[in-house]
């Protein structure tokens, strides 16, 4: 098991986009990590007087940031190249389904398999569960490490080379 | 709906019924601040937005206003999205919408771009809530 030490050393994400709390266990092309939302996290903060409880849905799109950031933790373990002045991006997804809303109190946890690796750029699947209820499916996501350098707006101007080329087998 | 991006879509083009197609389209601009909270952590020192965050602007632009048939619909899957390239504080996101009737429920295709050029595109899939 690794801790939220270990975690935060190997994701450059911080408060409050730090998304993992807790990495169950990695191998070389799989891992399993916890998240457990709370009434505390600080999207809460802004609900007006008298909230609806569908108000306290965490946000769909943070359950995929927290499950992409558990590949990057999967990543991280099998690419070197995520080291020092390398930033990961979420370069596509395909076929991800919502199941269910999640809220406060739910603890959930993420399974990432690693499909295929090319170069600085891996794809992934997997599945986020609350209990044993599926929350979300991730049928395709690709991750890629790129200096950062290369995301600074001024090079963006000068150099309109996408992020994330087409790779063999990318459809989309 | 409790969002992690705290600005709210403006519209910029009402959505528009095309009875040849039968399609509806529709525009919106999303002005990122640099006062959004996800920035302090998403980088220390060099702030993006988050994809997922992009991905969410496209989505409260769509259900800003959706076409009549699709109302009461809720956001089921995301089909295919694509990032090409990092969206930064102070930019204004320039979102093209297109809805259209397809597999038992709506699809809304998104794209995004920023002053810079595109920025990313999206395929979101909206069916009626299934019975808990």
């Amino acid at each position: 098991m690794i801790g939220p030490a270990g975690i935060r050393a190997a994701l450059p994400h911080r408060y409050p986009m730090l998304l993992v709390d807790r990495i169950l266990s990695a191998g070389a092309d799989e891992i399993r990590s916890v998240k457990a939302v709370t009434l505390n996290e600080p999207w809460y903060g802004r609900l007006g007087a008298e909230p609806a409880e569908a108000d306290f849905a965490y946000p769909d799109f943070l359950l995929l940031e927290s499950w992409t950031q558990t590949a990057g933790l999967l990543a991280t373990r099998s690419d070197e190249g995520s080291a020092a002045g390398r930033t990961m991006l979420f370069g596509s997804l395909r076929d991800v389904q919502f199941h269910r809303q999640v809220f406060p109190g739910d603890v959930l946890e993420h399974h990432v398999r690693l499909q295929r690796a090319v170069n600085d750029t891996l794809v992934l699947e997997g599945v986020s569960r609350a209990g044993d209820r599926p929350v979300l499916t991730i049928g395709s996501v690709t991750v890629a490490f790129r200096p950062q350098e290369q995301l600074d707006p001024e090079h963006a101007a000068r150099n309109s080379a996408p992020l994330t080329g087409s790779r063999p087998g990318d459809t989309s | 709906m409790t969002t992690a991006v705290l600005a709210r879509p403006e519209t910029v083009r009402e959505p528009a019924h095309d009875p040849g197609t039968g399609k509806w389209s529709a525009r919106y601009s999303v002005a990122i601040g640099a006062d959004e909270p996800v920035f302090a952590g998403h980088y220390p020192d060099f702030p993006i937005l988050p994809g997922v965050c992009v991905l969410e602007c496209v989505r409260t632009a769509a259900e800003d206003s959706v076409p009549p048939e699709a109302a009461g619909l809720r956001l089921a899957a995301v089909e295919s999205g694509r990032f090409l390239a990092a969206v930064h504080p102070g930019d204004v996101l320039d979102i093209e919408l297109v809805w259209e009737a397809r597999d038992a429920g709506w699809r809304c295709s998104a794209k995004v771009a920023t002053g810079r050029g595109p920025a990313a595109s999206a395929r979101l899939h909206y069916r009626r809530e299934a019975a808990a």
